[in-house]
Order: structure tokens, then C-alpha cells, then sequence
């Protein structure tokens, strides 16, 4: 024990020598940001555990901000480009179940997030190197490898802001990962096109080459992520011996039995989820050509509004959070972002009105969606089955994800944007429908989903009595 | 230019008061102009002396008009359209004079005064551009000495001729080619004619009627003279009146029959309804057309131009006469950026001709269904919903009030 306290002593200070001499100033600002229980050091953490993310949110909507590029360099129809977004979810299906587990059981959540971000730098290099070879089929591989890497990285982005900031700034965190995530998207779509045209012409000529070294250069960012996870191992390690904490677990227990406990309410969220996602991401997906095609935007502006769903959640999710915290009544929120979003897709099938107005709308209701939306499943729940149900949740969303951009891909192809936007509004209003059953459903049965905050705190005070 | 922005449901000219202006012409429109359901069509390649010439004459006979389309490599490829107010009219040819070099008067409808509209395209050069010139040149690029249409000699059309499918096709190749270009090459001008209304199966799939007919131009395996060479056509009609008349250009909302296209071109030969162009600006780099060989199309306005300037075709002489002024206008097909030609030497565009008011797209029937039912059950379910727990909460409540 006393070992360790010395050890700890040494970790701390930077060397015995350090702590003794040298302006007193420095060794003061230095030793905060190097102390693990001081605030300066959790947000030096804090920012890796941000950067972690970027890399993978960067890549991951690297096809959306190439999109036509992508096409016409590699010969591929819609339907085939979209398998791209198909790959990703497809091994997200099962790993939304066996993440955690990976974490807790098996890598610990240092190797997990390690290994995980090494999933995602191979899988955008293979990604870059089909580009290179001028193989299809390589690229699908690449984003398969990606998938991988890329949702099972975010439980373990979780699992680490719970074991740093646990009882305080958690909410905070986790919006600020959210946002981080979501400025790696924006930076994606708007610079990728640039990035592309630049290396056009240093190379002479478009082609599958040119994507390919496009696409490897926008791996950096995944390299910069892996580096930042491996300063994070380091300092965790480095925290647990210093403050004795134990390695961070996710505590998710997947029991797939408990699938057939769950309940008709949870079904609905359940479709409400898939139903909803799907008019988002597949649409974001295949949204530059629309915007350049139908409204005549050039492709800066098609990219800077193809990324203004992503732009507005940054702000607007953790300012939705603190709303639907104060005030509850999640089923009429959930309604509204719903309706918002239909509203939206109405706006952009039917009218040439300017697709700015709808996708700010998007964003809004996406921002709301996920702040409303999510927190329901914990009501309806008891603990122990929580990470099942979550899991669960996350991998129906991933089948979606994977069917529908197949089949909107197809739509494109042979219907076009009209007939795929009057499809995306039939998802919406499955979406709607079953919000409003979900609203029936609970009044029926006295369920808690839709009380107010204050109504909930009688209720727990009414237990506690 | 006109250009219009507006949203609307379907194709529809460019704002609601012309729409308006529009049915009111209709309603007094000659019967020539007006339109009919289905029409009787024949195609025939009349013959002189026993031998045939490359005459094709498309005659729609209606219940109360007839309109001819007389289409013929004679020169130039050209088309000449005529609408009369009879279903008797005939067309007449004066073959010794049309293939004579001054064919003028060789060509007649009658009788003369049934006609209520004529007109006619006429093509008259293949451009050809080399797209890699960047900076000196504005796209499409530096333009090659283009072929003349005139210098092509083409195939004996009756080869081509098919009566049940209302199609023939003219396909040529430069008289003189010292580059061997066309040695595996041609030019393709395939004319079909239409009995009822519809809509052809391969993009872009233009909506005909009874009144319309489609042409589609191929060029089919032609070397090109640069790596990335772009292809044009140049298009000539009669000045009208008031001068040239203008290409539109409709934005529209729907792109079910043609994915990612949100536009139609027209061509519109003076006040509506009169006769019109009509394509979408798109051509197709493969033969299987579709969204990954698509190609953009883009037209320039319509100029002035000397006659002696353009290459001759004997049926518009013979029918309008030599003093005529022509208008031109050119499409060229892609960008630098491809996809292009040059990826399987193949090139294909699709324009549709007619009289009277051109087609208008409305929105299918199934995207109406769906909206149907995709607004229809969460209204109809959150209107019955409601009511449900309305008259719960009174029930609950005169419960309440009786305890």
C-alpha cells in the first residue's frame, strides 16, 4: 500500500527531482492538469475522449460527401453506393448485444477501445484502398470492418465518461460527445468535395485513384482518434493506480431472453425508433445529389446543407435534454419531433420551397427525437434488463438502417427522389402512428410514460413513503 | 430564356394565368390543334419510279384532323409537321421536282386550306468538343470542325421500317471519312410514331400521346478525336413571326419517370397551342439508359442564322419554300467530369415532337395512394383516438360525480 502511495506520489509530481526545484508557477498548473481527481486533468481527459470520437463520425459519412464522386469513379449505381451504409449497420446488429459484453468480460474497456478504433483505421484504409485498386467490392469490405469498429467505439466512449465523470459533470459530457460527434460529421460533409478537388488537380485527373487518396487522407482523422485512445488507456491506467479507481464497465447485462418480457409500449418505441431513423441517416445518405439535381445548389452548398441536420443537434440536443427533463410528457414531445420531421419531408417532396427551411426543421425534430425518445425505454424497464433492452433497441435500428438504404438506393434508381421522399413520408407516418397508439396505449394502462416531471417526483415521493 | 421556379404538382407551363390563357385557347383552338385520344397512324416510304427514297411520311388521321410528319435524310435530316382540320388531307410529292436542286413547291398537304400549323427541325451538324481545353475555352470546350449531316449518306430506310411498331430508324455515316471515325460507327435518328397515349419503357420516358411522335438520336460506336470528347447536335427551325422562338425550361417536383431529373425542356413555336419540342435534359452514356449512365443536356438559346450558312434539307424547301430564315440552337451532351461518351462509345438522346399543347405529367396514381393512406391512418387514427378518450373522460367524470 504504502508503495503505491509513493508510486502515486511520483506518477504525480513528474520525478522526485521536478518537485523539488524550478519555479514554484508552473510545477502548480502543471501538477493540476497532471492529477487525476483535479477538474484541469478531467477535462484534459474530456477532450481526448472527444477526439476519440471525431475520427470515426468523420468517416462515417465520408460516402454521403462523395456521393456522386463516389458513382461516377466507381461505376456504381445507388443502389450499390448505398450498400456502403448498409455494410456499416450490418455487423452492428449483432455487436449492439456483445459490445458491453466485449468491454466488461473480455478487453477491458482500455484494449476494447483500443482494438475497437484499430476496427475502424483498418476499415477506412480498406475503404481508401478499394478506391486505389479501383474494387468495389473492397470498399464494401472496408466499411464492413469499419462497422465493426465504429457503434461499439461509442459504448466504449460512454463507458469512459461514466467511470471519469460519474456524479459530475456526466449530462454535460455526454452532450459535449454528442456534439463533438456531430462537428465531425459537419466538418466531413463540408470538406471532403474540397479535399477531393484539391487532390484532382495535383493529380491531374479525376478517377478511382483520386478517391482513393482522398478517402486515405480523411483516415488521418481516424489515426488521430487511435492516438488520442491510447493517451486515454495511458492516463486511465494512470488514474487507477493513482486514486485506486477500478477500470470502467459498461454493467450492461444482455439476457436475450428478456426479449419476451418486453412490453407493447417498448414494442412501439421500438418501431418508433427504426421507423424514424431511417428518414434521417438513408436521406442525409443520398441528400447531396437531391439538393444539387432538384434545387440547383452547387455542390459547397448541397454539402453544407446536407450537414445542417448534424449542425443543429450539436447545440440544440442538450438544450432539448434540460426541456424534456424539466417538463416530461416525452410522448407529446416524441409527437412532435415526429410530426416536424414529416412536415419536413412534405416540404422537400412537394414544394420547390427552399430546402433550408426543411432541414432545419429536420434537425430540430431530430435533436427533440433523441432527447424524448431514448429516455422512455429506462421508464418502462426495470434496471436489469436496461442493457438488453438498449441493445436491442440499437440493433433493430441497425437493421433498418442496413434494409431501408437498400431499398432507398433501389427507389432512387428506378422511381426517383419524389417516389423515395413519398416513401420516406410513409416511414414517418408508421412512425406517427404508432406514437399516437403508444399515447393510447400508455392512457389505457396508467403508464408513466407521459407524466410530467412533477408528476413523476410525487410518484417517487409516494414510493419512498 | 424563360425559366421558371415554381412549385406546382406536375408539369404545367410556367404560371397559373398562362395554365389559364391555355384552356381558354384549347377551347377555341381549330380542331387541327386540338388534340384527339387515339388516332389511326400509318407510316409509308413512298417510292419513285419503283425504287424507294429515304421519304418517311407519318400520317395520323383523327376523327376531325390529320397531322403529317415527313421525315427525310434528302439533304439534311429534317422533319416537317403539319396539323390540318381534316381527316381527308393528303400529302402529295412532286418527286421529279424534290430531288431536283431547287425542289421548291414539290411538297404539298391538301387541301392547302386545311392546314392550321406547320413547322420543321431540321438537323444539320454533329459537334464535337474537346472538354480537356480548360481555361481558354468556356465549356463544353474547343470545339472540333463539326460534321455536316448534309455529307452523311445513310441506309435505306425501308430496311428499318417496322409498320406494327409505328418505327423506322435512319442511320448514317459520313460520305467522306479519312480518319476511319465511322468505320464501326453511325449515327442513329430512330422516329416513332404513337396511336394512343403512354409512356416507353427506357428512360427518359417522355409522356407521348396520339398527337406526338419521339425521336431518339444514337451515336453508336464513332471514334472520338480527344480522350474526352463531348458530342453535340445542331438543331435548326423556321423563324417565326416574332422572331425565334424560345426553349422553356420546367422545373418540376416529380422525377418518378425520369430519377433525378426535375427538369423538361420546350421548344414552343409561337402562341400556345401550336406545336412543340419537348425533352429532358438528359441523354444516357449506355445503352441500358439509366440513373449511373446518365448525362446532363444542356441547350443554348435559339439565334438568328443565314440560310446559306446551314446545310440544306429538300423537304423544308420543298414545302416552306427558299426565302425562309432559320433559327439555331445546340444541345451538347455531359460535362468533363463525365460520365461521357468516351466510356463505352455510346450516346443517346430522346426528344419528343407534336402539335397542339404538349403532354403535361401529373403525379402517378400510386404516390397518390400512398399519400393517401400514409396521411390518411394516423389522422383518421388520432381523430378516432381522441374521441375514444373524450368520452372516457366524460364517462369517468358523471361517474365521479354520482359517487
Amino acid at each position: 500500500m504504502e508503495e503505491e502511495e509513493e508510486e502515486a506520489q511520483a506518477l504525480l509530481a513528474g520525478g522526485p527531482d521536478q518537485a523539488r526545484g524550478g519555479a514554484p508557477a508552473a510545477p502548480g498548473a502543471l501538477s493540476a492538469l497532471c492529477d487525476p481527481s483535479r477538474l484541469a486533468h478531467r477535462l484534459l481527459v474530456l477532450l481526448l475522449m472527444c477526439l476519440l470520437g471525431f475520427g470515426s463520425y468523420f468517416c462515417y459519412d465520408n460516402p454521403a460527401a462523395l456521393q456522386t464522386q463516389i458513382q461516377r469513379d466507381m461505376k456504381a449505381n445507388t443502389t450499390k453506393f448505398m450498400l456502403l451504409y448498409a455494410w456499416y449497420s450490418w455487423p452492428n446488429v449483432v455487436l449492439c448485444f456483445l459490445g458491453g459484453f466485449l468491454i466488461d468480460r473480455v478487453f477491458g474497456i482500455r484494449w476494447g477501445t483500443i482494438i475497437f478504433i484499430c476496427f475502424v483505421c483498418i476499415g477506412q484504409v480498406v475503404f481508401a484502398l478499394g478506391g486505389i485498386f479501383n474494387a468495389f467490392w473492397l470498399m464494401e469490405l472496408g466499411r464492413f470492418v469499419f462497422g465493426i469498429g465504429g457503434e461499439s467505439l461509442a459504448v466504449a466512449q460512454n463507458t469512459y465518461a461514466v467511470s471519469w465523470f460519474k456524479g459530475k459533470e456526466l449530462n454535460l459530457v455526454f452532450g459535449l460527445q454528442l456534439s463533438m460527434a456531430r462537428i465531425g460529421s459537419t466538418v466531413n460533409m463540408n470538406l471532403m468535395g474540397w479535399l477531393y478537388s484539391q487532390i484532382e488537380s495535383s493529380l491531374g485527373s479525376a478517377g478511382p485513384t483520386t478517391l482513393g487518396v482522398t478517402l486515405l487522407i480523411g483516415g488521418v482523422t481516424c489515426i488521430l482518434s487511435l492516438i488520442s485512445a491510447l493517451a486515454l488507456a495511458y492516463l486511465d491506467q494512470r488514474a487507477e493506480k493513482i486514486l485506486h479507481k477500478e477500470q470502467g464497465k459498461t454493467g450492461e447485462v444482455i439476457k436475450l431472453t428478456d426479449i419476451k418480457d418486453f412490453s407493447l409500449p417498448l414494442w412501439l418505441i421500438f418501431i418508433i425508433c427504426v421507423c424514424y431513423y431511417v428518414v434521417v441517416f438513408p436521406f442525409i445518405g443520398l441528400g447531396k445529389v437531391f439538393f444539387t439535381e432538384k434545387f440547383g445548389f452547387s455542390s459547397q452548398a448541397a454539402s453544407a446543407i446536407n450537414s445542417v441536420v448534424y449542425v443543429i443537434s450539436a447545440p440544440m440536443s442538450p438544450l432539448f435534454g434540460l426541456l424534456v427533463d424539466k417538463t416530461g410528457k416525452n410522448i407529446i414531445w416524441v409527437l412532435c419531433a415526429v410530426a416536424t420531421a414529416l412536415v419536413s419531408h412534405m416540404m422537400l417532396a412537394f414544394t420547390m420551397w427552399n430546402p433550408w427551411i426543411a432541414m432545419c426543421l429536420l434537425g430540430l425534430s431530430y435533436s427533440l427525437l433523441a432527447c424524448a425518445l431514448w429516455p422512455m425505454v429506462a421508464f418502462l424497464v426495470p434496471e436489469h434488463q436496461l442493457g438488453t433492452a438498449y441493445g436491442f433497441m440499437q440493433s433493430i435500428q441497425n437493421l433498418g438502417l442496413a434494409i431501408i438504404s437498400i431499398i432507398a438506393g433501389l427507389i432512387l434508381d428506378t422511381r426517383g427522389y419524389l417516389f423515395l421522399e413519398v416513401f420516406f413520408i410513409g416511414c414517418v407516418s408508421l412512425a406517427l402512428l404508432s406514437v399516437v397508439l403508444l399515447y393510447l396505449v400508455n392512457h389505457a394502462q396508467g403508464g408513466n410514460l407521459n407524466y410530467s416531471t412533477k408528476q413523476r417526483e410525487e410518484m417517487k415521493l409516494s414510493h419512498t413513503e | 430564356m424563360c425559366t421558371c421556379r415554381e412549385a406546382r404538382w406536375g408539369w404545367g407551363p410556367c404560371a397559373t394565368s398562362p395554365m389559364l390563357l391555355l384552356s381558354l385557347l384549347l377551347s377555341t383552338a381549330p380542331s387541327g390543334l386540338q388534340g384527339e385520344e387515339t388516332r389511326k397512324v400509318s407510316l409509308d416510304v413512298p417510292d419513285w419510279l419503283g425504287s424507294p427514297q429515304n421519304l418517311l411520311h407519318i400520317q395520323a388521321v383523327g376523327t376531325n384532323s390529320t397531322l403529317h410528319y415527313v421525315w427525310s435524310t434528302l439533304g439534311t435530316p429534317a422533319v416537317v409537321l403539319v396539323a390540318t382540320n381534316t381527316s381527308h388531307s393528303v400529302l402529295s410529292i412532286n418527286w421529279t421536282r424534290l430531288l431536283s436542286p431547287e425542289p421548291d413547291g414539290a411538297l404539298m398537304v391538301l387541301p392547302k386550306d386545311s392546314i392550321q400549323f406547320s413547322s420543321a427541325l431540321i438537323f444539320t451538324r454533329l459537334l464535337e468538343f474537346d472538354s480537356t481545353s480548360d481555361a481558354a475555352a468556356k465549356p463544353p470546350g474547343k470545339p472540333y470542325p463539326p460534321y455536316s449531316l448534309a455529307e452523311f449518306s445513310w441506309n435505306n430506310i425501308t430496311d428499318s421500317l417496322h409498320l406494327d411498331a409505328l418505327s423506322a430508324t435512319f442511320q448514317g455515316h459520313p460520305k467522306d471519312d479519312p480518319r476511319g471515325a465511322f468505320a464501326n460507327g453511325s449515327l442513329a435518328f430512330r422516329v416513332q410514331a404513337f396511336a394512343g397515349s403512354g409512356r416507353p419503357a427506357q428512360p427518359p420516358r417522355l409522356l407521348h400521346t396520339a398527337d406526338t411522335c419521339q425521336l431518339e438520336v444514337a451515336l453508336v460506336g464513332a471514334l472520338p478525336r480527344g480522350n474526352r470528347s463531348l458530342f453535340g447536335i445542331e438543331v435548326a427551325t423556321l423563324q417565326q413571326d416574332l422572331g425565334c422562338p424560345m426553349i422553356q425550361e420546367q422545373h418540376s417536383i416529380d422525377d418518378e419517370y425520369a430519377p433525378a431529373v426535375f427538369q423538361l425542356d420546350q421548344l414552343l413555336w409561337g402562341s400556345l397551342p401550336s406545336g412543340f419540342a419537348q425533352w429532358r435534359p438528359v441523354a444516357f452514356s449506355q445503352e441500358q439508359a439509366g440513373r449511373a449512365s446518365s448525362l446532363s443536356c444542356q441547350a443554348s438559346p435559339l439565334h438568328p442564322t443565314w440560310a446559306h450558312s446551314l446545310p440544306q434539307s429538300s423537304v423544308v424547301q420543298a414545302f416552306f419554300g427558299p426565302q425562309q430564315n432559320y433559327c439555331t440552337f445546340s444541345l451538347t451532351f455531359g460535362t468533363s467530369t463525365g460520365p461521357g461518351y468516351w466510356d463505352q462509345h455510346y450516346l443517346s438522346w430522346s426528344m419528343l415532337l407534336g402539335v397542339g399543347p404538349p403532354p403535361v405529367d401529373a403525379l402517378s396514381p400510386l404516390i397518390l395512394v400512398i399519400m393517401a393512406v400514409a396521411l390518411g391512418t394516423p389522422g383518421l387514427m388520432l381523430l378516432g383516438g381522441g374521441m375514444v378518450l373524450l368520452l372516457r373522460r366524460k364517462r369517468s367524470s358523471e361517474y365521479q360525480s354520482i359517487n
